[in-house]
């Protein structure tokens, strides 16, 4: 029957179109990889002078602090996004062993310390002791909630998929459900979910070297630069770590969102 | 978003001069619309008298809303009107969901629509509004119009806005999908209440639809949109078909020894604690018992709120229920599925041999296949684990005949689900279903998701594979006829009770509860005899769940809930007047 009826104006099942966000966060990948990659090449660009970086070329300068701020967003989004992701996989695996009390009171606190202004730690740290180790644990500290609470509602509305419930409908036992449906649907939004202290570990540093309680001057930081240009009035010296610092950032943010968008139409409805 | 998707347009605006036919508020000649080089609608002629109310019929992307447009002098941005559609008098258009922004309180939104198009200051809008809310039946008390549409019951939305077109009292009302997504009893009640209206009122009424609303019921009139035609409809909403099989003499299969037994299944669950640290708890199923016999269909039949979908997966074990047990082939289920939970024992207590032979159909089939495997992939795991008969190699020859079976191509096996239709994924949970040779289907509205057509050639499909296999088949569904069709027996469930239960026969043609009179009526598209709408699951009146729509309800109602007794040999009501007659107005 369903042959003759006219073509429909608007079909129910179109196929798979890619996700909105998804074209922006390929720029963005492949943004933050040509700074990457431009900051690690950075020192061959330079002549023999380069660890002087006052004298060198600004755009050459601002490439060279692009080691020390992409190395340590990354190291600390890493951090951030394994101990966010691991909170909320930790409480979704307490809800199961002791209750769902547990997981609500996890929960709770996660996104109550996501609504706290976290940045303010990593300044704080970063002048108290000026470890690098210890910056790192801070900002990965302040990312962690936000990506904890992004990955438990993802968590969440995956426990929930009814394809979990077929699964079980078959008679496979509990780790089977988890090792063939659950673990394979759950790595891609919780890498999303992880993706998200990337731009917030990225954020927190340049702010915290900015006010100069960052990462130690050797290293070299876009935030850092900026406020040292501010300081000394320098526009030329100002422009482009600033420039670089809002490129990097918005593809850090642009991957993250690209990440967000994506899985929970996939789940289908809760 | 101070107008909520409601325009009107006063008299001439596509008005030809025609002196002899002034006295038709809609005359459409000829009109053809194209979408592209599309036609959605050719040449078509209709005129409608005041007072007359017509259903216009159709699937997905027919036309229908394009037609409402173009006769509403709002034409679908994109779509080209050729032809005249001439309307004497003030057009009213009531656009699909109502289309009210989400967060402003109702009354204020329904209440400036009203006096942009009279002219009149926000409290006159607001006592007219008021009076068609008396008209669409609205008790005083459930008037919360203050709320934001998003929280209000979507039948206190429709009726607000029924109530708005009756304040305003338009020449030609068009509703798009009127109470769509509504229980049946309760859409089916709103719908001949507007239609009452607009006969009294001189107002000419079109309802446009799907075929499967029901809403030729309540108009003089119906019409199918087909093939960019405008043709006469049957009885039930669809175009008049030759072959129609006969309902009654299909031969169904005389049902042998009971296999799955239910006793005193009950599901609830916990609520947060009371102030005073007392337990409470949401009881949704109350001691349902159930056989199931050798081949039978058993159908399942109640609206929003019936625990329908909630007994279902209590039958299946997924989860087990919280009282009661479920046993198949004489061996208890429920303890087998409640003592293994969290232990790997691969076989316990025979509960995978059971989920071999019971194998659930699910409301959405989509969101039951796993988006991140084939097709083929999750069926082969299924027959891996209940199976384990069958060797590796022979796995694919199966799964393909399981897609077979189900209408499907073979190839099917390949595919993601994420690329699948609504159609085929429906099939393809059949299919899923039919993989370990089940001796069971149970289905929870496994066709919901399907325009009517795809609707009946799954049934077919399903019905088929029941036959050939001698499958006991139990299906869900809030459509009485549909569901009673090719069933055996059918249990009404109403607020997580059963209350009554019968032969498919009798059910259709002569059911004794109030509430299966009223789901059958609205099935067939007369005026369910019920009022007001079913009470939330939090906040249940004592005594019996019906009694504050109930026709025939007497103060005793209120005082036991009535049990579910033996009337006729086989034939179960609960209610303690079914054999009274109704309390006038009650
Ligand atoms: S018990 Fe009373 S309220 Fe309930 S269905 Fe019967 S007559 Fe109506």
């Amino acid at each position: 029957m369903a042959g003759i009826d006219p073509q429909p104006l608007s079909h129910q099942a179109l196929p798979p179109t890619p996700r909105p966000g998804f074209a922006r966060g390929l720029s963005g990948a492949a943004v933050l990889a040509a700074l990457a990659l431009a900051s690690a090449a950075a020192p061959l660009m330079a002549d023999g002078a380069t660890i002087r970086r006052i004298d060198a070329d600004p755009v050459v300068a601002a490439l060279l602090d692009g080691r020390g701020s992409l190395s340590f967003a990354l190291l600390a989004g890493v951090l951030g996004g394994v101990i966010g992701v691991g909170w909320a996989v930790a409480a979704n695996l307490l809800a199961g062993l002791v209750g769902d009390r547990v997981e609500r009171r996890m929960m709770r606190g996660a996104t109550r310390l996501a609504g706290l202004p976290l940045a303010l730690l990593v300044p704080l740290a970063g002048g108290l002791s000026g470890s690098v180790g210890l910056l790192a644990l801070a900002t990965a500290f302040a990312a962690a909630p936000a990506v904890a609470t992004l990955a438990h509602a993802e968590l969440d509305a995956l426990m929930r998929a009814e394809f979990l419930t077929a699964a079980r409908a078959a008679g496979l036992p509990e780790h089977e459900v988890l090792r063939r449906h659950l673990i394979p649907n759950a790595l891609r939004p919780l890498l999303a979910a992880g993706m998200l202290a990337l731009p917030r570990a990225l954020a927190a540093e340049s702010f915290a070297s900015l006010l100069g309680l960052g990462l130690p001057p050797a290293l070299g930081s876009w935030g850092a630069s900026v406020g040292l240009a501010a300081r000394l009035g320098d526009p030329l010296a100002l422009a482009p770590p600033a420039l670089l610092l809002a490129l990097a950032l918005w593809a850090a943010c642009a991957i993250a969102d690209a990440g967000v968008a994506g899985p929970a139409s996939r789940i289908g409805k809760p | 978003m101070s107008d909520p998707g409601l325009s009107h347009h006063t008299p001439g605006h596509h008005t030809l001069g025609h002196p002899g036919l002034a006295a038709a508020p809609v005359d459409v000649d000829a009109l053809t619309l194209m979408l592209g080089d599309h036609v959605l609608l050719d040449r078509a002629t209709l005129r409608l008298e005041r007072g007359e109310v017509l259903a216009i019929t159709g699937g997905a992307g027919s036309g229908k809303t394009a037609l409402l447009g173009a006769l509403a002098g709002q034409p679908v941005p994109g779509v080209d009107v050729a032809g005249t559609a001439g309307v004497d008098g003030r057009r009213l258009l009531i656009a699909q969901g109502g289309r009210l922004a989400p967060r402003r309180p109702l009354a204020l939104q329904v209440a400036e629509v009203v006096g942009h198009h009279l002219g009149v200051d926000l409290r006159a809008a607001l006592r007219r509004v008021a009076d068609g809310l008396d008209r669409m039946g609205v008790p005083p008390a459930a008037r919360r119009f203050d709320l934001p549409p998003e929280q209000l019951p979507d039948s206190l939305r429709w009726a607000c806005l029924f109530a708005m077109a009756i304040a305003i009292g338009p020449a030609l009302l068009l509703a798009d999908a009127p109470c769509a997504g509504l229980d049946p009893t309760v859409r089916l009640r709103l719908l001949h209440r507007l239609a009452d209206w607009a006969r009294a009122e001189g107002t000419a009424l079109i309802l446009a639809g799907r075929p499967e609303d029901g809403l030729a019921g309540p108009a003089d009139r119906a019409l199918s949109l087909r093939r960019g035609r405008l043709v006469p409809s049957g009885p039930d909403g669809e175009p008049q078909r030759d072959a129609e099989p006969a309902p009654p003499g299909h031969p169904l299969e005389v049902p042998g020894t009971v296999r799955l037994r239910a006793h005193g299944v009950g599901v609830s669950y916990p609520l947060a604690p009371a102030p005073n640290g007392e337990r409470r708890q949401l009881t949704v199923l109350h001691a349902v018992d159930l056989d199931l016999r050798n081949g039978e269909t058993l159908a399942l039949l109640g609206e929003t709120g019936s625990a329908k979908a909630t007994l279902v997966r209590a039958l299946l074990c997924l989860p087990p229920p919280t009282t009661g047990l479920v046993a198949w082939m004489g061996r208890d289920l429920t303890a087998a599925a409640t003592t293994t939970s969290g232990s790997d024992d691969p076989d316990p207590a025979g509960l995978r041999r059971a989920r071999r032979d019971l194998q659930p159909l699910f409301p959405d089939p989509a969101a039951s296949l796993d988006p991140a495997m084939t097709v083929g992939a999750q069926f082969a795991i299924v027959l891996e684990s209940l199976r384990p008969d069958i060797a590796a190699d022979r796995r694919a020859h199966r799964i393909a005949e399981a897609l077979e079976e189900a209408g499907l191509r073979a190839e099917t096996a390949a595919r993601w689900p994420t690329a699948l239709t609504a159609a085929e994924a429906a099939h393809v949970g059949l299919a899923r279903a039919l993989l370990s040779e089940p001796r069971v289907l149970i289905g929870d509205e496994p066709a919901a998701t399907l325009s009517a057509d795809e609707r009946a050639g799954f049934l077919d499909t399903l019905l088929a594979a029941r036959d050939r296999r001698h499958l006991s088949l139990i299906l869900a569904t809030e459509r009485m006829e549909e569901g009673l069709r090719d069933a055996h027996r059918g249990l009404v469930l109403l607020m997580g009770r059963v209350v009554e239960s019968a032969d498919a026969a009798t059910l259709r043609t002569a059911p004794l509860h109030p509430y299966s009179r009223a789901m059958l009526a609205a099935a067939r598209g007369d005026r369910p005899d019920l009022a007001g709408d079913a009470p939330s699951a939090l906040n249940q009146p004592a005594g019996c769940p019906l009694r504050r729509r109930c026709p025939k309800a007497r103060p005793f109602c209120a005082q036991a809930m009535p049990p579910l007794e033996e009337v006729a040999p086989g034939h179960r009501v609960a209610c303690h007047y079914w054999d009274m007659p109704d309390n006038g107005d009650a």
